[in-house]
C-alpha cells in the first residue's frame, strides 16, 4: 500500500497522465484539449517530482538512489529535466505527445519497485559513485528523448509514405527537424554515458565493489553493449553521414538496451552494488538510512 | 440613416463586366472625392479587387439611393447603366452589414478562407479614410468588419489547410525538410504548374535550382527567372542523387524517371530523403519509386485529393462563421441605433444648457454683491443639476435604442422637449 510519503509522486504521475492525455488530445481535438494544459501539467508535475526527490534525499541523507525505486524516480526526473530544456531550446512541436505517455507509464512502473528489497550496498557519499551515476542518468535521459523522437520520426514517415494527411501529419514537425534533434540528443548523451562508464570502471577496479569478476556482471556487459550501439550510431552519422529510418530504428534499439540495462538486469539476477536485505551479510556496509527506509 | 452596398462579384458577373467597373487606387480616390462632392452628407468606401467591385455608402434619411450609385458608377466609368445593372446586387442596412462581414471574413470569396481579402478590405477602408469619405457609420462598420475577420480566422478553421496544388506540394516538402536553404531543387520539364511550384519554393528559400528540359532554351528561361542553372536533358540521371526535391511536368508519353535510377540515387544519399512531385499527365515517374525507403513520391491526384479535402473542411466551417457573423451583425445594428440617437441626445443636452445659461444671465444682474467665487459655485451647481437631470434619460434612451427603433426615441425626445430643428446628418461626420 502507498503511504503518505508517496503522495507527491502520485500527484506527479497524475499530472504526467493529464499531460499525456492533453498532448494526444490536442492532436485529435485541438478545440477541446488545450496545449497549455499539457505544458503546465508537465511543469507542475516536474516541480512536485523535484520536491519529492529533495524529500527522499533528506530522508536518506544522500542522493536519492539508495534503492531501485529511488533510482527510477531520479532517472525519470532527469528525463523531464532534459525534456523541459530541449523543449525550451528547440520548441519542436508535439514532442510531449510522444514523450509524456512514456514518462507516465515508466512512473507507474517505478512505483512497483517501491517494495523491492534491493538496497544499495555502498556509501553514496563517495565521489566515484556520484561521478558514475549522474552522467549516466543524464545520458539515459537524453537517450529516452531520442527514443521518443525516433518514434515520432517513424510515425511521420509512415504518414508521408501512406499519404495520411490528417491532423497528426499537420501537427508533427519535418523529418529533417526530428532527425537533427535525434542526432543532438544522442551526441549530448553519448559523452555523458562514456564518462559515467569510465568513472564506474575506475571505481569498481579501485574499490573492488563487484568482486574480481566484475566484468561478468550482466549490468556491466549490457552497459557496454548500450555504449557500443550508440557508438555505432555516432559512427554511422559522423563517418558515413547516415540519416533517416536506419538511425531512428537503431535509436529505438539503443533505448531498449538502456531500459534493459537500467532495470531489466535486476530480473536476471544482476545485483550491481544492490543487495537483497535478507541476504545481507554483516561485512557488507548498508547505510543506516537504507535500513530505516526498509523498516518503513 | 442607412447603409447601402451595391456591387458585383465573380458569382454575379463575368470578367468582361467586372473589368469595366474595376477601379485602381487612383481612380478609387477620385471616385470617392467626386461622390462626396455630389452627396456631401454621405459616406462612401469602394472595394475593388479582381473578383469584386463594391461601393458602400451611408447617408442620412436615405439621401443616397441605389439608382444614385448606379448612375454614379455609369457616369464615372463612362459606360451605359444598362450594360452592367443586371449583374449588380444591392443590400441595405443589416443585409449590407452581413454582406461586408461575409466578404471580409472571406466566406464570400472565390477561394473560401483566403486571407488576401482582409488586406484588400483594409486597403479600401484606408483609402476612403485618406479621402475623408468615411464618417461615424462606415468607420465603425469597417473597423468591426476587420476585427471580426481576424476573430473568425482565429476561432474557426476557415483559413486552415492549403487549397492550391502548389501550396500543398510545398507544405509536403516542409514536412520532409526543415528549410529549403541549401536544398537542391531539380525541375524536369517546363510546364506552367512547374513554374508556379518553383515560385513557391523560391519564396520559401530554395536557391539551388536546376532545370532540365528537352528544349534547352526553355529550361534556360525558367532557370534565369529563379537564378538557377539549366542543364541538358541527357544529364538528368547525374543530378538525381544530388537533388533533394524533384519536380516533373514533361509531356513525355512514358516514364522519364525509373525505379532503378532512384534506387541507385538513394544509395548515394545515405538516408537523406528525396521528395518527388510528379505533376505530369501521363505520369513522368514510375510509381514503384514511391516504395523505396526515404523516397516520397506524390502525383497530381495525391495533391488534388488534399486540396479537395481542405476545401471541404473550409466549406464545413462556413456555417460556424455565419453564426458568429449573425451575432456581430446584431451587435452592430444595436450600436447603429445608439449612434442614431446620439445627435438627439447632444441636441437635448445643448438645449438644456442653453436654457440654464439664459437663466443664469437673467440672475446675474440681480445678485450685485456676489463675489466671483460664489458666482462660480452657482454656475457649477446649475451645470451639475442639468447633467444629473439628463444622465438617466440619456442612458435609458441609449439602452432602449440598442433594442431597435432608435428613431422612435429620437422622435419622442424631440416631441417631449420641443426640439424641431434636429437633422441627423448634422452630426453624421
Amino acid at each position: 500500500m502507498f503511504t503518505l510519503s508517496h503522495i507527491p509522486f502520485l500527484i506527479s504521475i497524475v499530472l504526467y497522465l493529464v499531460a499525456s492525455v492533453w498532448s494526444i488530445g490536442h492532436i485529435v481535438k485541438p478545440d477541446i484539449f488545450n496545449k497549455k494544459v499539457a505544458r503546465w501539467s508537465t511543469i507542475m508535475g516536474f516541480l512536485i517530482h523535484s520536491g519529492y526527490l529533495v524529500f527522499l534525499g533528506i530522508n536518506s541523507n544522500s542522493i536519492p538512489i539508495t534503492n531501485v525505486y529511488e533510482s527510477f524516480v531520479s532517472l525519470l526526473w532527469c528525463v523531464l529535466f532534459v525534456f523541459i530544456n530541449i523543449d525550451y531550446l528547440y520548441k519542436l512541436p508535439s514532442l510531449d505527445t510522444f514523450l509524456m505517455p512514456l514518462v507516465a507509464v515508466l512512473s507507474i512502473w517505478a512505483l512497483t519497485f517501491d517494495k523491492s528489497d534491493m538496497l544499495i550496498t555502498v556509501s553514496l557519499q563517495k565521489f566515484w559513485l556520484v561521478a558514475h551515476i549522474i552522467p549516466i542518468f543524464i545520458g539515459y535521459a537524453a537517450f529516452t528523448i531520442s527514443f521518443s523522437l525516433s518514434v515520432m520520426y517513424l510515425t511521420q514517415q509512415r504518414q508521408l509514405k501512406l499519404k495520411l494527411f490528417g491532423r497528426l501529419f499537420s501537427k508533427l514537425p519535418s523529418l529533417e527537424g526530428i532527425d537533427k534533434l535525434i542526432w543532438k540528443t544522442i551526441s549530448f548523451g553519448f559523452p555523458l554515458l562514456t564518462l559515467g562508464l569510465v568513472f564506474g570502471t575506475f571505481w569498481v577496479k579501485t574499490q573492488n565493489i563487484l568482486g574480481e569478476m566484475w566484468y561478468l556482471d550482466s549490468k556491466v556487459i549490457l552497459g557496454l553493449a548500450t555504449w557500443l550501439i550508440y557508438a555505432a550510431l555516432l559512427h554511422m552519422r559522423l563517418v558515413a553521414s547516415f540519416h533517416g529510418t536506419k538511425i531512428a530504428l537503431l535509436t529505438i534499439a539503443g533505448f531498449c538496451f538502456v531500459l534493459f540495462t537500467f532495470i531489466g538486469t535486476f530480473f536476471i539476477g544482476s545485483k550491481h552494488a544492490f543487495q537483497k536485505v535478507s541476504n545481507t551479510t554483516p561485512h557488507i556496509e548498508i547505510m543506516g538510512a537504507n535500513k530505516q527506509h526498509y523498516s518503513q | 440613416m442607412s447603409i447601402l452596398v451595391v456591387g458585383l462579384n465573380h458569382k454575379s458577373a463575368p470578367v468582361e463586366i467586372r473589368e469595366k467597373l474595376a477601379f485602381n487606387n487612383n481612380s478609387v480616390s477620385s471616385a470617392l472625392s467626386l461622390f462626396t462632392q455630389k452627396y456631401p452628407s454621405s459616406e462612401a468606401v469602394i472595394l475593388s479587387t479582381c473578383n469584386r467591385v463594391e461601393m458602400y455608402a451611408s447617408s442620412a434619411s436615405d439621401a443616397v439611393k441605389l439608382e444614385d450609385i448606379l448612375s454614379f458608377l455609369a457616369e464615372f466609368h463612362k459606360i451605359g447603366e444598362n450594360e452592367f445593372s443586371q449583374y449588380m446586387y444591392h443590400y441595405k442596412d443589416d443585409r449590407a452589414v452581413t454582406h461586408l462581414f461575409h466578404v471580409s471574413s472571406s466566406i464570400d470569396s472565390m477561394v473560401i478562407g483566403e486571407s488576401q481579402i482582409l488586406s484588400q478590405v483594409k486597403e479600401a477602408y484606408t483609402l476612403a479614410c485618406v479621402e475623408e469619405s468615411t464618417g461615424k457609420i462606415l468607420n465603425q462598420l469597417f473597423q468591426q468588419a476587420l476585427n471580426l475577420s481576424k476573430t473568425i480566422h482565429t476561432n474557426t478553421s476557415i483559413g486552415q489547410g492549403k487549397v492550391s496544388i502548389s501550396s500543398v506540394a510545398v507544405e509536403f516538402a516542409e514536412k520532409i525538410f526543415q528549410d529549403f536553404t541549401g536544398k537542391m531543387v531539380l525541375v524536369v520539364g517546363a510546364g506552367e504548374m512547374c513554374e508556379l511550384l518553383l515560385k513557391h519554393l523560391y519564396e520559401e528559400g530554395a536557391r539551388t535550382i536546376i532545370v532540365a528540359n528537352r528544349t534547352f532554351e526553355r529550361a534556360q528561361a525558367i532557370a534565369d527567372a529563379f537564378q538557377g542553372q539549366a542543364i541538358k536533358y541527357e544529364l538528368l540521371g547525374e543530378y538525381l542523387s544530388k537533388a533533394d526535391i524533384i519536380i516533373t511536368s514533361t509531356s513525355a508519353p512514358h516514364y522519364v524517371i525509373h525505379t532503378d535510377q532512384v534506387k541507385e540515387a538513394i544509395k548515394h544519399r545515405r538516408g537523406n530523403p528525396i521528395f518527388l512531385i510528379d505533376i505530369a499527365v501521363p505520369r513522368d515517374i514510375e510509381p514503384g519509386v514511391g516504395n523505396i525507403d526515404n523516397v516520397y513520391l506524390y502525383n497530381i491526384d495525391d495533391l488534388q485529393t488534399v486540396v479537395n479535402q481542405n476545401i471541404d473542411d473550409r466549406t464545413r466551417e462556413i456555417e460556424k462563421c455565419r453564426e458568429i457573423i449573425e451575432k456581430e451583425v446584431e451587435h452592430f445594428m444595436a450600436r447603429l441605433e445608439q449612434i442614431k440617437i446620439e445627435p438627439a441626445i447632444t441636441l437635448l443636452r445643448n438645449n438644456f444648457h442653453s436654457i440654464g445659461k439664459d437663466e443664469l444671465n437673467r440672475l446675474r444682474p440681480k445678485l450685485k454683491n456676489i463675489n466671483d467665487e460664489d458666482w462660480n459655485q452657482v454656475v457649477y451647481t446649475m451645470e451639475r443639476t442639468l447633467n444629473k437631470l439628463l444622465h438617466h434619460p440619456a442612458k435609458v434612451a441609449k439602452q432602449e435604442a440598442r433594442n431597435g427603433g432608435g428613431y422612435r426615441y429620437v422622435e419622442t425626445i424631440k416631441k417631449l422637449f420641443g426640439i424641431f430643428h434636429y437633422h441627423p446628418e448634422d452630426s453624421n461626420k
